[in-house]
């Protein structure tokens, strides 16, 4: 499991985040501490760091630079200050990505993970499995006992998520915004659609009623 | 100062100088000196002053025209003061220092209220600055705790972000030109980040979105691009009607890259159109209800002629608008390397 450090002075966001995070599986450290911050991350060994500029102590520039000279340990800024000339600095100085408040929380999930695969690239493969169903994210296409179905773009996304969240009922609004994020901008209606030929699709290669309509919640599998 | 201005301001000299010669003809006619003498004198007594005051005009004239030689050629007139040089007339150098003086506290005037203006947009600037960050802490509990409470709630702080960004913007655009970073970037990343940061707006006001050949890459500035960008899909929720949709799309032209935004809203009258960039301009559509600041397309205008992108918009009532980016294309030489 990878370790995320957050280094942020504000409460609730240091709150929340953590929440999101350990949400999304990754393990999070906090220091509350911020007199001697470079110790902690020495201590604790992140596999990311998350950090902000205005700090009280030292502001993230200099932890950045300090940083940088004993580990290349990726960091993302996230900060309100957006000027130009910050974001000019944080890459200067080291840092890997930058990213102003209020963020989308999708995106910066998305870039954690990023660069987490850049950083430890594991020979992970691009494939999904539940209950001998097979998901090939990389060649779109969904497979069951040697049977193989082509998926659209919106068809793989939907099952990824109902992948991921399996067991569990997925809200038709929380699909949406998953579409949404993955810039895949269909409504409500469209989705219905979507989920009917993809029932289709999983009949026809001997899947039968794999996901199930909860009424008035959502979806299951 | 006109020639006859000049004369207007001797006519007290001139008079003393007539009834003098009156008096003096009177005087000499008492004593009986021959007529002829008399008008010799009188003509050479007018010719002497005629000739002074003519020497006089020509010293004034000339002194006035290179004070204003010097106004001309400065930018901000009110330092004429400083750098006027020393007049040698005593009337003149009671005028020099009255406007040397008044000058001096104007110019401590301007000073004052420049550095006030500059201390109060530092204070907007740091304020924005903090506030997003209670912002980004609401979204983060309304991200943990999903209902449809909280995506109403988010709804709502997106709208408050932008108009958070608005001011923050407006603070700015002054001075684009301090604070820009000109990068590669692809149309529709930029695209895709601002319908990400409006996601919830645009959800709960379901509104049909499109992306079309977007693949396009410009050189500009992702930041102001992506807060111009905001403002019209912001706009396009505002001026919806049924079946909302919004498209973007994009095309190569000669010399430019096009990004249009389309709505089929309710359009803007075509004898609105032409002041739609207008500051404080809120047309027909902004009396009707719509909460219209007449900030929003004025900013966009104003940052689009710093980054030197084209805007403009074309629209029928009743049938939706359409707002045209126009990118130029760089003459830059890329190097690989």
């Amino acid at each position: 499991m990878y370790k995320i450090m957050i280094i942020e002075d504000d409460p609730v966001i240091r709150e929340e985040l953590s929440v999101l995070l350990r949400g999304s599986g990754y393990s999070v450290n906090i220091p509350m501490n911020f007199s001697n911050i470079i110790n902690d991350i020495k201590n604790c060994n992140p596999h990311l760091i998350l950090l902000d500029i205005n700090l009280p102590v030292q502001d993230g520039f200099k932890i950045c630079s300090n940083i940088r000279t004993f580990s290349n340990v990726p960091i993302i800024f996230v900060t309100s200050r957006d000027t130009d000339m910050d974001e000019l600095n944080s890459i200067m100085l080291g840092g890997d990505d930058f990213i102003t408040k209020p963020y989308n929380t999708s995106i910066l999930l998305a870039r954690i993970a990023s660069l987490l695969k850049r950083a430890y690239a594991s020979g992970q493969v691009d494939l999904m499995t539940y209950h001998e169903i097979t998901l090939h994210l990389e060649s779109s296409k969904v497979e069951y006992q040697n049977n193989f179905a082509e998926l659209t773009k919106n068809e793989l996304k939907i099952l990824v998520f109902l992948f991921k969240n399996a067991g569990k009922i997925v809200p038709r609004a929380d699909l949406v915004e998953y579409l949404w994020d993955n810039q895949l901008y269909i409504d409500d209606n469209a989705l219905s659609v979507n989920i009917t030929r993809l029932r289709d699709k999983l009949r026809q290669i001997g899947v039968a009623d794999l996901i199930q309509t909860k009424h008035r919640q959502g979806y299951m599998i | 100062m006109s020639c006859r201005d000049y004369l207007k301001d001797q006519i007290p000299c001139i008079i003393t100088h007539i009834l003098s010669m009156v008096g003096f003809t009177v005087f000499m006619s008492a004593v009986n000196i021959d007529k002829d003498i008399i008008c010799i004198l009188l003509i050479s007594w007018a010719l002497i002053v005629i000739f002074y005051i003519g020497i006089c005009y020509c010293f004034r004239y000339r002194y006035f025209k290179q004070i204003l030689l010097q106004l001309d050629s400065l930018d901000k007139k009110y330092l004429i003061a400083e750098v006027m040089d020393m007049p040698t007339r005593e009337d003149d150098k009671i005028y020099y220092n009255i406007l040397r003086t008044s000058n001096k506290s104007m110019i401590e005037e301007v000073s004052r209220s420049k550095r006030e203006r500059g201390e109060y947009k530092e204070y907007i600037e740091q304020w924005i600055h903090d506030v997003k960050t209670p912002i980004a802490a609401m979204q983060l509990v309304c991200e943990n705790n999903k209902s449809d409470t909280t995506r109403k709630v988010m709804a709502e702080l997106e709208k408050i972000s932008h108009f958070v960004d608005q001011a923050l913007y407006y603070a700015r655009s002054e001075n684009v030109e301090k604070d820009y970073l000109i990068k590669e970037v692809v149309l529709s990343d930029m695209v895709h980040a601002a319908i990400g940061e409006n996601k919830q707006l645009l959800l709960q006001n379901h509104i049909s979105v499109r992306v079309e050949n977007c693949e396009y890459t410009v050189y500009t500035d992702e930041k102001w691009i992506g807060f111009i960008l905001n403002q019209l899909i912001v706009n396009g929720v505002k001026y919806r009607s049924d079946h909302p949709l919004l498209i973007f799309e994009s095309c190569s032209e000669q010399s430019k890259v096009k990004l249009l935004i389309r709505d089929n809203g309710i359009g803007i009258s075509a004898s609105d159109l032409p002041r739609i960039f207008d500051k404080g301009f809120t047309g027909k559509n902004g009396r009707t209800g719509r909460n219209s600041t007449g900030i929003g397309l004025y900013l966009c205008k104003r940052l689009c002629d710093k980054l030197g992108i084209g805007i403009s918009a074309h629209s029928k009532q009743g049938q939706g608008t359409t707002i045209e980016l126009s990118f130029p294309k760089g003459d830059f030489v890329k190097v690989w390397g």
